[in-house]
């Protein structure tokens, strides 16, 4: 817990319940994320994540529960007024537009936006973080490899410029090198001041760059602390990272 | 016939497919992009084009008969009569009958039965309107301008009414490719089709390009239902069933969900049936008579889907991960 912050954590999740058909998928789940962090959200197969993830964005609207940002409830908005209110959402499987070109893909990123200098100023700076992208601005999203398209997800989701980036699981099917570059990044993004909310299954890169860590299981919290704690702490590797 | 007789008839021949074709595309696309972002086949689009059609023909009985203006002008107020007509219907549709199904998560098959049911209620709708003023069988009335003919080659010649018919539904193809591959509303209109889920995330309220994309069908078959009534001089509450089926063809042969696919297939089989309609009589003698257009036609498209269900412009299904 960050202690004595002054002000509301930008994001806060209040006894979060959720079901998928008849599966309990989350059981009163509450954690925050200030201002500035990168929380990690981490756990098994089934835990939760994507669910929580999707229950923030109002994907999945069967929830009870509250959700704040910015210490107003979010939980009657639509899934694009959460967006504009400034959560950009990386969604599981990284929902590139295949059809589109990377550029029409970055576009779309920054939809809500009309001022055309704006977008190109984004533009650039996605392209900063992103070179690789910028080379292949008119080629169809559903040509690249794995890797390319969860950059391409996340730049996307920058285009937004959001206050708070819900990221779930970028290192999923990636490369080991792939999977280092993108930590690197969204590290990156962290230090130009975007708050980032990651899921992960690899618990251990997670935790290498969170501040923060809740480890969700079975739908429940089932421990949080500082990130460098748990990663040092053999007990809860075990029990429940899954790491010998 | 000789070999030079039958190639005399060619150009017009051509000429009337592609203005029948053109009629079929502009109908098509409004199949194809409501399949794009809905998966839905909606079989009450005939209907809207229809309504089109009558439309335009009390336009033109109740306005303009004896009026002085230029018969273009009072075609284009047709129009515009017909399209905001059957623009309007398209969005009803959508808001009163297919978007709370869509909400209630109801299965595939519930928005098709509604499609159905809202395609009869539209004719039955119509007919009794139409009884109430008598004859529910409306001519088109004559207009002697569209009949003035202008050379097409040597021999032939091509009416003011079909230039008139391929002018507009040219103008309106060229117009939605613009909008939907150049304009921020298209590229929405292309991420739905693609992701909704995904497209939600960008901020793009998807149940406002829904609507616009019923709005922007049901323009496109209430202007092809000026055309229609313009070419065919008659209409009737049943007039859609046909021409709507051809389309949903037409739609099914480019690829449906693909706008060029339902430009091309439309232009393919408005000529194919217009080229075997002249040639079938020619070639056998009159055993196979004009009225058989359709079985070929037919027939070449279940032969194209064998080996190409995806239909010609069609992608495969990406998966989704």
């Amino acid at each position: 817990m960050t202690a004595g912050s002054q002000t509301a954590p930008l994001l806060e999740v209040r006894d979060l319940q959720a079901y998928y058909g008849h599966i309990h998928a989350l059981k009163g789940v509450s954690f925050k994320v200030e201002k500035g962090e990168i929380v990690t959200l981490i756990g098994g197969n089934g835990a939760g994540k994507t669910t929580t993830l999707a229950t923030i964005s109002r994907l999945l609207t069967s929830s009870t529960g509250d959700i704040l940002f910015e210490g107003r409830s979010i939980t009657g908005l639509e899934p694009h007024d959460v967006v504009n209110a400034g959560i950009a959402h990386v969604p599981e499987g990284r929902r590139i537009f295949s059809g589109l070109t990377i550029l029409e893909n970055l576009e779309m990123g920054a939809f809500a936006l009309s001022d055309k200098a704006e977008i190109a100023r984004r533009l650039e700076h996605g392209f900063t973080l992103f070179p690789r992208l910028k080379e292949r601005v008119k080629q169809l999203g559903g040509t690249l490899s794995g890797g390319e398209q969860q950059m391409l997800a996340v730049a996307r989701a920058l285009m937004q410029n959001p206050r708070i980036l819900l990221l779930d699981e970028p290192s999923m099917g990636l490369s080991p090198l792939f999977v280092e570059r993108i930590f690197e990044i969204i590290e990156a993004i962290n230090r130009e001041g975007t708050t980032v909310l990651l899921v992960e299954q690899n618990a251990h890169m997670a935790l290498g760059i969170a501040h923060r860590a809740y480890v969700l299981k079975n739908g429940e919290i089932a421990m949080e602390g500082d990130a460098r704690h748990l990663l040092s702490d053999d007990a809860i590797r075990e029990a429940y990272l899954g790491e010998g | 016939m000789t070999y030079s007789d039958i190639l005399m008839l060619l150009p017009v021949t051509l000429a009337d497919g592609l203005v029948l074709g053109l009629v079929y595309a502009t109908i098509a696309l409004g199949y194809s992009m409501v399949y794009g972002v809905l998966g839905l086949i909606n079989f009450a689009h005939s209907e809207i084009f229809m309504v089109g059609a009558i439309v335009s023909v009390e336009v033109m009985t109740y306005a303009f008969v004896g009026s002085d203006l230029h018969p273009i002008i009072q075609i284009a107020v047709a129009m515009v009569c017909a399209a905001t007509v059957s623009g309007t219907l398209a969005v009803a549709a959508e808001r009163i009958a297919y978007r709370p199904l869509r909400i209630r998560k109801a299965p595939f098959l519930a928005p098709l039965i509604t499609a159905i049911g809202i395609s009869l209620f539209l004719q039955d709708a119509v007919r009794f309107i139409e009884s109430l003023f008598g004859q529910f069988i409306r001519p088109f009335p004559s207009i002697p301008f569209f009949d003035q003919q202008i050379p097409l080659t040597a021999n032939d010649t091509i009416s003011y009414k079909s230039v008139t018919i391929l002018v507009i539904a040219g103008t309106m193809l060229l117009t939605l490719n613009y909008l939907v591959q150049h304009t921020k509303l298209g590229k929405a209109i292309r991420a739905v089709a693609l992701d909704r889920k995904a497209a939600s995330l960008m901020g793009v309220n998807v149940d406002r390009i829904i609507m616009i994309t019923f709005l922007i069908g049901g323009i496109l078959a209430g202007v092809a239902g000026v055309l229609y009534a313009l070419q065919f001089g008659r209409v009737d509450p049943f007039t859609g069933f046909i021409p709507g089926l051809k389309a949903f063809t037409a739609a099914v042969l480019g690829g449906i969900g693909s706008i060029p696919g339902a430009m091309l297939g439309g232009v393919i089989l408005g000529i194919l049936e217009v080229l075997i309609g002249t040639y079938a009589p020619i070639f056998t003698n009159n055993v196979i008579g004009t009225e058989y257009k359709d079985i070929f036609a037919f027939g070449i498209l279940i032969i194209i889907l064998i080996f190409k269900p995806t239909g010609l412009l069609g992608r495969s299904t990406t998966e989704k991960v």
